[in-house]
């Protein structure tokens, strides 16, 4: 009976945009499992929204986090990730095309891994060519600053930069 | 009120709205404007900013993460991705592409719900 309850809660925290993956961590606050699948899922599906109304959640009569989102650790991964997977390659369309969708896929992953309770991630990354063209990418965010945050890093080499941006906004 | 709220997110994030405030703001800082290295912070200031304001506007119960990059028109390449953790149900997120003769301007709007 309770698994039932699991995998319906669990199924209604899915991931959008350039790859998914299934968690039951959110309500239980402990890692349970946890499946990564890279599915390019672009609308929501309409079926959940069925499912989730049956999904109340009690008050947890907390104010604030109780763990605040690590940023310099997770400037680190960023620094990590992007020097691991970017430091030899050079730039190709479809390589960098490929690799821009893995790298925010194993971003997710890594900062999931840090395991802070209560917070969404967003991770945004962009690789473009170094050729002397110019480029300016911004960010305005309506949130609550005492409890979200953001990190990032930008890598560059010989012929490609990259950077990669990690929002983490508290639920609730 | 707890719900009206409520039944907001039960529709979830309308992306369409968010696309067409967005697309009017973009045209509305660069349209017929040509790339300019000394500009150009004002103007994804102001995009990003009148998004938000606008966004912020529909009245919905939702935290808001707007982002702009605005790309000089070369032969060069350029890949965005993002992926991210959340519910599907009641979050959501929009991209809008616009360009122009000499640039390329790429807005993502991620909404995500407050549970009041």
């Amino acid at each position: 009976m309770s698994d039932i309850a699991k995998d319906r809660t669990g199924h209604s925290l899915k991931n959008m945009g350039s790859a998914s993956s299934l968690s039951r961590k959110e309500l239980h606050g402990c890692i349970k499992g946890s499946l990564s699948a890279v599915s390019y899922v672009d609308e929501p599906s309409q079926r959940d929204v069925a499912s989730r109304l049956t999904v109340q959640m009690e008050n947890t009569y907390q104010l604030g986090p109780s763990k605040h989102f690590p940023v310099a650790i997770v400037n680190h991964i960023l620094k990590d990730v992007l020097t691991n997977s970017l430091q030899e390659e050079q730039y190709e369309p479809e390589l960098c095309r490929q690799m821009t969708k893995t790298i925010s896929e194993v971003i997710k992953a890594q900062v999931k891994a840090l395991l802070v309770p209560r917070y969404k991630l967003i991770v945004m990354v962009y690789i473009g060519q170094l050729s002397g063209q110019s480029i300016l990418v911004g960010s305005r965010c309506l949130w609550n600053p005492k409890s979200d945050n953001f990190a990032s890093y930008v890598f560059r080499n010989s012929s490609l930069f990259a950077l990669a941006t990690v929002y983490a906004v508290y639920f609730e | 009120m707890e719900e009206y709220q409520r039944h907001c997110d039960e529709v979830g994030f309308n992306a369409e709205e968010a696309h067409n405030i967005v697309k009017e703001c973009i045209d509305g800082v660069l349209g017929g404007e040509d790339y300019d290295h000394t500009n150009i912070n004002q103007w994804t200031a102001s995009i990003v900013e009148q998004s938000l304001a606008h966004l912020v506007k529909l009245g919905k119960a939702y935290k808001y993460i707007v982002t702009c990059a605005v790309v000089q028109r070369s032969a060069y390449g350029f890949h965005t991705a993002n992926s991210c953790f959340w519910d599907t149900t009641s979050d959501g997120t929009c991209t809008i592409r616009w360009e122009n003769r000499t640039m390329n301007c790429i807005v993502n709007v991620f909404a995500i719900a407050i549970v009041l």
